[in-house]
């Protein structure tokens, strides 16, 4: 015979409607915070993953961060090296017309006084401070790039720069030091472009022999600004890869996007409708409770 | 000897009185906690044929001989032993669910990848003083976090042992209670009704005891019970014994009965038991990743020089998650820069080589290991304690529909008893009837 005690017909009921509406009220708060995990043993191992995926979007942020930065000096860079470039190209001009002869000795020397200005702006142009107020060719000293004392220009900057990590392991160097914009060799002598503008200064200033002086600095002024323009193209190549690594920062983040929003994220569509599902049950049971528990042998009896 | 009509059916309708007694008391406790169904035992009354009477109809009516108790000793049993399990089960997932949450809502590993994200956005600008102070801001945190994570920890830990602790004291009461039932049992009448609620009273106190620690029962004649837990004698007539807790150093329990030490397999002291070995263990890893994030920061501190050119100094003091604190509060003093670089220097070398040597060192992945490797303890706790649930469940009420109370039974004796009692008093009228026929004879 099977029989049902009262006890046992009520205890199972209440853990069978009890059970479905923990169900019904799991799912309402999946829906409601749009997250499937609300603690990580819900889901251990995509707990992990997403944890994770947090850390990995943290850092690319800072990358990012960083990555501006960076793009922001190396745009600093540029634009000095631009100015840097027309000096030079005004320092020619101004050259060509010394060499010539029929110049007499006051206008040579005028065009020396604009010379010797054009070499304090190129001073001022390589002492210029990047987003941070660092020198800008001064490598990783904390003062100015360069000095000059006694009419000489030396540099007072560090031989390198750091480079900033752009994440996946790829940095980039942010600024160039002074030596690798000014410095370089004429017929096998090394010299930079303060010492070339200097020299031709003083020699159309009546230090020296102004024509051969001209004529010395003509080609100096060439190698300085082949120079120059080599510079330029190594921030372009710079800037384009900073613009490289952040296109592929943003896929990245697009692809850890998504997979995050398919591990923890709740599917909405799937989540309403077990919920739909739970509930009917849950209804279903409720009302053949009620059905079931009216059914008492005493409400016969008269 | 012959028969009396009047005094069978007065026997019928005392008998039929009992039986609705009895069923109403089955329906009065139709919700009662431990309450067993009773029913009515009847036995004919009559006498054997004697000498020269040998066809003599010799009938006495009715009698109850005894109160029976539907108990089935071995439903019982099981619904003792799957509540042990279920219990322990219970204690041991709530102790691990607070484990979980208090390392996961302290905060240590989003604290540990801020630490890491506030020095990589450091090697952007190494001598700016607000990304330097921001470093330093996010070092504190981690250092407070993890002294959050020990305390909240610790904290579980004195829960679970306060509840082991109530636990112990209230099997003790209910040890000292099952002698006293003991005692009674061996008074009380075999079939009797005060048997029957004293066995109620002692198969509650049983599964009460089993929800506490495993036990192992035998049962007397007189229904008297012998208990013992872990191989260790608690309960045996009227003595019951003196169960009793110690917090080892490292804050786990060990279990004594009548000083013999006992290990349970079930129940909550069992759950609670593991719960804190679980936490024990939680909590000397969260020392360790202290301690190695400590060491690996300050090592890399001392191969480097702060902002003014000085050697690095420690950046963490202390030991332990617990003890884990920022030794220096300047955000200058972080040494960025290598050894012997001038003071103001821009050379990041040293702060790469802090962010690769937290890397390499794996204190995020090793938070985030600690993290998984409890949340999937907790995963696979809550999968055993909804299986052993399920079975605790259906022994219980696999035991309330053999042994509880069921309304429409009662509903139907109660109309069987009633007809009963008033056939019995048909049967008197007719005896009376009977009587008034021989009495008019004579006129």
């Amino acid at each position: 015979m099977i029989s049902l005690s009262t006890g046992a017909f009520y205890g199972r009921a209440t853990r069978q409607i009890g059970s479905l509406r923990s169900r019904a009220d799991e799912l309402q708060q999946q829906i409601g915070s749009g997250e499937r995990l609300s603690r990580s043993s819900d889901d251990p191992v995509a707990a992990a993953r997403m944890r994770m995926l947090t850390r990995g979007q943290r850092l690319a942020d800072v990358d990012q961060r960083n990555s501006d930065l960076a793009q922001n000096d190396l745009k600093l860079t540029d634009n000095a090296l631009g100015s840097i470039a027309n000096v030079i190209i005004r320092a020619k001009e101004l050259a060509i017309q010394a060499a010539s002869a029929t110049l007499g000795a006051d206008q040579q020397a005028s065009i020396g006084i604009e010379i010797a200005s054009l070499q304090q702006s190129l001073l001022f142009t390589a002492n210029s401070r990047d987003g941070a107020g660092h020198a800008l060719f001064g490598g990783e000293t904390s003062g100015a790039a360069y000095e000059m004392s006694g009419g000489v220009v030396s540099y007072l900057g560090t031989a390198g720069t750091e480079p900033v990590p752009l994440g996946e392991g790829q940095s980039v160097t942010p600024s160039l030091t002074g030596p690798e914009v000014f410095n370089f060799e004429v017929g096998g002598v090394p010299t930079d472009l303060f010492a070339v503008l200097g020299t031709l200064a003083a020699a159309l200033q009546g230090a020296g022999d102004p024509v051969a002086a001209s004529r010395d600095a003509m080609t100096a002024l060439d190698t300085g600004l082949e120079k120059v323009t080599a510079a330029q193209t190594v921030v372009g190549a710079r800037l384009s890869w900073i613009e490289l690594m952040d296109q592929r920062r943003e896929a990245t983040g697009e692809l850890v996007a998504a997979e995050q929003a398919d591990i923890g994220g709740a599917d909405l569509a799937t989540t309403m409708t077990r919920l739909q599902e739970v509930m009917t049950v849950l209804e279903a049971s409720q009302a053949s409770f009620v059905r079931l528990s009216q059914l008492s042998l005493f409400s016969m009896l008269r | 000897m012959a028969s009396d009509l009047l005094s069978i059916a007065a026997s019928g309708a005392r008998a039929a009185r009992s039986a609705l007694d009895v069923t109403a008391q089955n329906i009065a406790n139709a919700s009662s906690e431990g309450y067993v169904r009773r029913s009515v035992r009847m036995e004919e009354v009559s006498s054997a044929g004697g000498l020269l009477r040998s066809n003599d109809i010799s009938l006495s009516g009715v009698r109850i001989s005894g109160i029976h108790r539907n108990a089935d000793m071995f439903r019982q049993a099981e619904l003792r032993r799957t509540n042990s399990d279920v219990t322990r089960a219970e204690a041991e997932l709530r102790g691990l669910q607070n484990v979980e949450s208090a390392i996961e809502q302290a905060g240590v590993y989003p604290a540990i990848v801020e630490f890491e994200a506030a020095l990589q956005q450091l090697t952007s600008n190494p001598t700016d003083s607000s990304l330097r102070a921001a470093a330093m801001a996010s070092a504190d945190t981690l250092a407070r976090k993890f002294n959050i994570a020990a305390g909240s920890l610790d904290a579980v830990g004195e829960g679970l042992r306060f509840e082991a602790d109530a636990a112990v004291g209230e099997a003790n009461i209910i040890g000292s209670e099952l002698a006293r039932v003991n005692l009674r049992l061996a008074r009380a009448g075999d079939g009797s009704s005060d048997q029957a609620s004293l066995l109620d009273q002692r198969d509650a106190l049983l599964e009460r005891l089993s929800g506490i620690v495993d036990i192992s029962t035998s049962f007397a004649v007189d229904g008297g019970v012998m208990v013992s837990a872990g191989g260790q004698t608690f309960v045996t007539g009227g003595a019951s014994g003196v169960l009793s807790m110690a917090t080892l150093t490292d804050g786990t329990l060990a279990f004594e009965i009548n000083g013999a030490s006992i290990t349970p397999a079930g129940g909550s002291l069992a759950g609670s038991a593991l719960a804190l070995t679980e936490t024990a263990n939680t909590r000397a890893r969260l020392d360790t990743l202290a301690d190695g994030i400590a060491a690996t920061v300050n090592t890399v501190q001392a191969n480097g020089s702060a902002i003014d050119g000085t050697a690095g100094q420690p950046l963490f003091a202390g030991t332990g998650a617990s003890g884990m604190r920022l030794a220096i509060t300047s955000g200058d003093a972080l040494a960025t820069a290598p050894a012997g670089a001038p003071a103001g220097s821009l050379d990041g070398s040293n702060l790469a080589a802090l962010r690769q040597a937290l890397d390499a060192s794996g204190a995020a992945s090793g938070m985030n290991n600690l993290l998984f490797d409890v949340s999937s303890q907790v995963a696979g706790r809550t999968v055993t304690y909804e299986a052993l649930d399920a079975i605790a469940a259906s022994a219980r009420i696999s035991l309330e529909q053999q042994a509880g109370v069921d309304l429409d039974t009662e509903a139907a004796n109660l109309m069987r008893f009633q007809q009963a009692f008033q056939a019995s008093g048909r049967a008197m009228q007719v005896a009376s009837d009977i009587f008034n026929t021989l009495m008019g004879i004579g006129r």
